[in-house]
């Protein structure tokens, strides 16, 4: 998942998009409106996709520490199964 | 100020003294009902039927009432201005006298429907924040960098939507200057007087 200035193409890119970019911060939320002391961690992360066009758009969300080790589980398994194959 | 009726305006009116006053005075009422809730065709065929002429010539009279109305109101005419548009088409005394009733008794309400005709720009509905304090990211670890995300929930014809902002307190601090800035402007002579006058 390397930044590069065009994305590269291959068959499938024309049904699905492209992962160009994948960028991530750790934060704490200390205060918020409704409660004034926190201390909640999260990952943020913003995510680049190209479709087909060329046309990039920008994706961000956020997790909470157990969405994020879920979400970590999920590549180790995908890492595990490409063993495999 | 006189209003300008075209040719097919008022060939559309020229219907009304056919009728007499009652229907005339219906006619008004569906107007107004048509400029609340929207036209019903079903309504111009019933008076078709009842009157003996085509629903054409049913609903052309009313929207040509209708756009008397509206024309009317959205100018503010006075009533001798009013009555001096209506004058060249020629009617009777007694139906100039109903339609001048039929301005001014509704002119205030389709003033209210037309104000709402306005293009609207999302507004405010409500703001939530919460001050971050970023750790680490991909490109360095071993940080401290506050930030505050802000989510503003704005309102648009009905319909809510959300925007999701982040900035660093020095710009939250000059944002939150300017709009006091802003606000202190309404107490500056100028904008004074144009409040009285507005009032």
């Amino acid at each position: 998942m390397e930044t590069t200035s065009e994305p590269p193409l291959d068959a499938k890119s024309d049904v699905t998009n492209q992962l160009v970019d994948f960028q991530w911060k750790l934060g704490m939320a200390v205060s918020s409106d409704t409660c004034r002391s926190l201390k909640y961690p999260y990952v943020a992360v913003m995510l680049k996709v190209a479709d087909h066009s060329g046309q990039v758009k920008t994706k961000c969300f956020e997790m909470t520490i157990p969405q994020f080790q879920n979400f970590y589980r999920q590549f180790k398994e995908i890492a595990a199964v490409i063993e495999t194959v | 100020m006189l209003l300008a009726l075209s040719e097919e305006h008022k060939e559309h009116l020229s219907f009304l003294p056919q009728v007499d006053s009652a229907v005339v005075a219906e006619f008004g009422r569906i107007a107004v009902e048509f400029l609340r809730r929207g036209a019903n065709p079903k309504i111009y065929e019933g008076a078709a039927r009842k009157l003996n002429v085509s629903s054409d010539t049913v609903q052309h009279g009313v929207e040509g009432l209708t756009y008397l109305l509206t024309e009317s109101s959205k100018l503010m005419i006075s009533e001798l201005d009013f009555q001096d548009s209506v004058f060249v088409l020629g009617f009777s005394e007694e139906l100039n006298k109903l339609l001048l009733q039929l301005y001014l008794d509704n002119r205030k309400e389709i003033r209210t429907i037309l104000s709402e005709l306005a293009p609207s720009l999302p507004s405010y509905h409500n703001l939530e924040w919460r001050l971050d304090v970023q750790l680490a990211s991909r490109s360095l670890r071993q940080q401290i960098k506050p930030a505050v995300t802000i989510k503003l929930h704005l309102n648009q014809n009905g319909d809510h939507n959300t925007k999701v902002l982040q900035t660093d307190p020095a710009t939250l601090l000059h944002l939150v200057q300017q709009l006091e800035q802003a606000l202190e402007e309404m107490k500056t002579n100028h904008c004074r007087r144009v409040v009285r006058n507005i009032k």
